[in-house]
């Protein structure tokens, strides 16, 4: 819930301000929008249902549900407070919040692990989750780090020596000092890369080789083409970063092999969806796929990007926004809905109804909400969305309005399904059983 | 003498479907009786309910990859 409030706090931002997409993206506005999206939204949501499905997914049982509560007090105190300093643009504040943030994401890390060495059976799923939340790790200290590096540290002259703080205020110097080698664009979009790609990207690429064969009934179908695809995503990434921050021409290569990665991904998954048994594909896996299909152009342009001794001019610098856009927007978010309406009605219903079953009539999962209003919200979200990365090429704010308010009234379909599904909680559909007989065909006595 | 056991396949049944067969078919089951539950998966969300209902459940996992859950009355 957190998760969708922030989402339509952030639409109301880029109606508010459409220059957040229309001009370039170095600025306090965007950069605060672009944190209540990632961190409000999709971080909110992807760690809220890690806790759920992690465990599930990996057979086994989540280490603390205490430490999630904190987690979740400290997410939201550092999210609210980290897009108001940006909006303000107080980086010595931003660092305070983010530190409330980063201390919560410690929390996630530790749980998570925790349960993750309970794991029975080391597979390929918990390889990809480990690593998207080592890379989590890293993007939390990269922005701290880029925090650090726009303060100043005037206090270290007057703090009495042997004073507490002195140490930490040292090593928050020399950070900044270390940090300032390099170009801060350079180190923000380095930051904004490990978070998208490492963290947000490899969880849908980890989750989804698990969650797509058990929605579609199909099996992985090659664990080692699934493990190669995840092998090049960490080292393309890590390659990335490297020349990202550096603005080296190797960035180009280092994008290639991230992008063979996601082909080979793109052919495991092509392979499950051929092998399955259930032969239509409902509303919730197609939101996915119509994210993966994004996630082509959206690879094609950071590649074109990338290309070395390309010149810096109003388009190429919007392009770079066009491909946040399409990548945040688009290919996470649009994964994101999806898998909401798999997540959403699940736990609705087996909170709901589950303890029910065998003692009344309980609704199926697909009767908790409408398939019509998916069909919409996913058409005009989509069409936002698109629509949104079009006027950001031409940097026209006429036509990110119009983009915005087609992506609101979608997100707008999309809350009144979730109200629909979450409705249930307080209003149970309890009818009494038929009277007994004949047993299902699938039963038998023997 | 112990009851017949009775069998659930809940293969190839997207979730929640194989707990709604199984919890179904728990309903009927005699005293004494064993449900022999096959599902593509551990069936994880399931064991609370059972547990909450007073039934002990194993799981094992099978040569197809499919697993087998007994369960009985604790």
């Amino acid at each position: 819930m957190a998760g969708v409030l922030a989402l339509v706090g952030s639409v109301v931002l880029l109606g508010v301000r459409p220059d957040i997409l229309a001009a370039y993206h170095y600025n306090q506005y965007t950069v605060a929008a672009t944190h209540l999206w990632v961190l409000g939204f999709l971080g909110s949501v992807a760690m809220g249902a890690m806790y759920q499905l992690v465990p599930v997914a990996l057979e086994t049982r989540l280490h603390s549900e205490r430490l999630a509560a904190w987690h979740f007090v400290l997410h939201l105190v550092g999210v609210a407070g980290m897009v108001w300093m940006f909006w303000r643009w107080d980086l010595k504040q931003v660092g305070h919040f983010g530190s409330a943030l980063a201390a919560g994401v410690a929390l996630f890390l530790y749980n998570l692990g925790r349960t993750l060495r309970t794991v029975p059976r080391w597979n390929v799923v918990a390889t990809g989750i480990t690593a998207a939340l080592a890379w989590l790790g890293l993007t939390v200290l990269a922005g701290l780090a880029i925090a650090a590096a726009k303060c100043t540290y005037e206090s270290l002259e007057t703090l009495p020596p042997g004073h507490w703080l002195r140490w930490p205020l040292i090593a928050l110097q020399a950070t900044a000092h270390w940090l300032g080698r390099f170009d801060p664009l350079a180190v923000m979009h380095a930051h904004a890369h490990l978070g998208g790609v490492g963290f947000f990207l490899m969880l849908i690429v980890a989750v989804s080789l698990k969650l797509l064969p058990m929605f579609a009934l199909s099996e992985l179908q090659s664990p080692r083409r699934a493990g190669a695809a995840l092998g090049l995503l960490n080292l393309g990434l890590a390659a990335l970063v490297v020349t990202l921050t550096g603005r080296s021409r190797f960035q180009f290569v280092a994008g290639g092999v991230l992008a063979t990665g996601l082909i080979l991904y793109g052919l495991e998954l092509r392979a499950i969806l051929r092998a399955r048994q259930r032969r239509g594909l409902d509303w919730g896996l197609r939101h996915f796929l119509v994210a993966l299909g994004l996630l082509a152009p959206t690879a094609l342009l950071g590649l074109l990007l990338a290309w070395p001794g390309l010149p810096a001019t109003l388009l190429t610098t919007q392009l770079e926004t066009v491909y946040g856009w399409l990548g945040l927007a688009g290919v996470v978010s649009l994964t994101v809905l999806g898998f909401l309406y798999k997540i959403v009605p699940f736990q609705v219903w087996y909170h709901t109804y589950a303890r029910h079953v065998g003692r009344f009539r309980v609704p199926a999962l697909a009767d908790l909400y409408s398939e019509r209003l998916q069909k919409v919200s996913l058409g005009l979200v989509l069409a936002g969305v698109l629509g949104g990365a079009l006027a950001a090429a031409l940097a026209s704010t006429g036509g990110v309005r119009v983009a915005v308010l087609v992506l609101a009234l979608g997100l707008g379909v999309f809350v009144t399904n979730l109200g629909l599904m979450l409705r249930h909680f307080w209003r149970p559909r309890l009818e009494p059983l038929a009277p007994p007989r004949a047993a299902p065909a699938s039963v038998s006595r023997t | 003498m112990s009851a017949e056991p009775i069998e659930v396949d809940a293969r190839g049944l997207e979730p929640p479907q194989p707990m709604m067969r199984i919890l179904e078919a728990l309903a009927s089951l005699p005293a004494g009786a064993t449900l022999r539950a096959r599902t593509d998966r551990r069936p994880m969300h399931l064991f609370p309910i059972l547990t909450e209902r007073g039934y002990a459940a194993e799981t094992q996992e099978q040569t197809d990859g499919s697993f087998l859950t007994l369960i009985r009355r604790a």
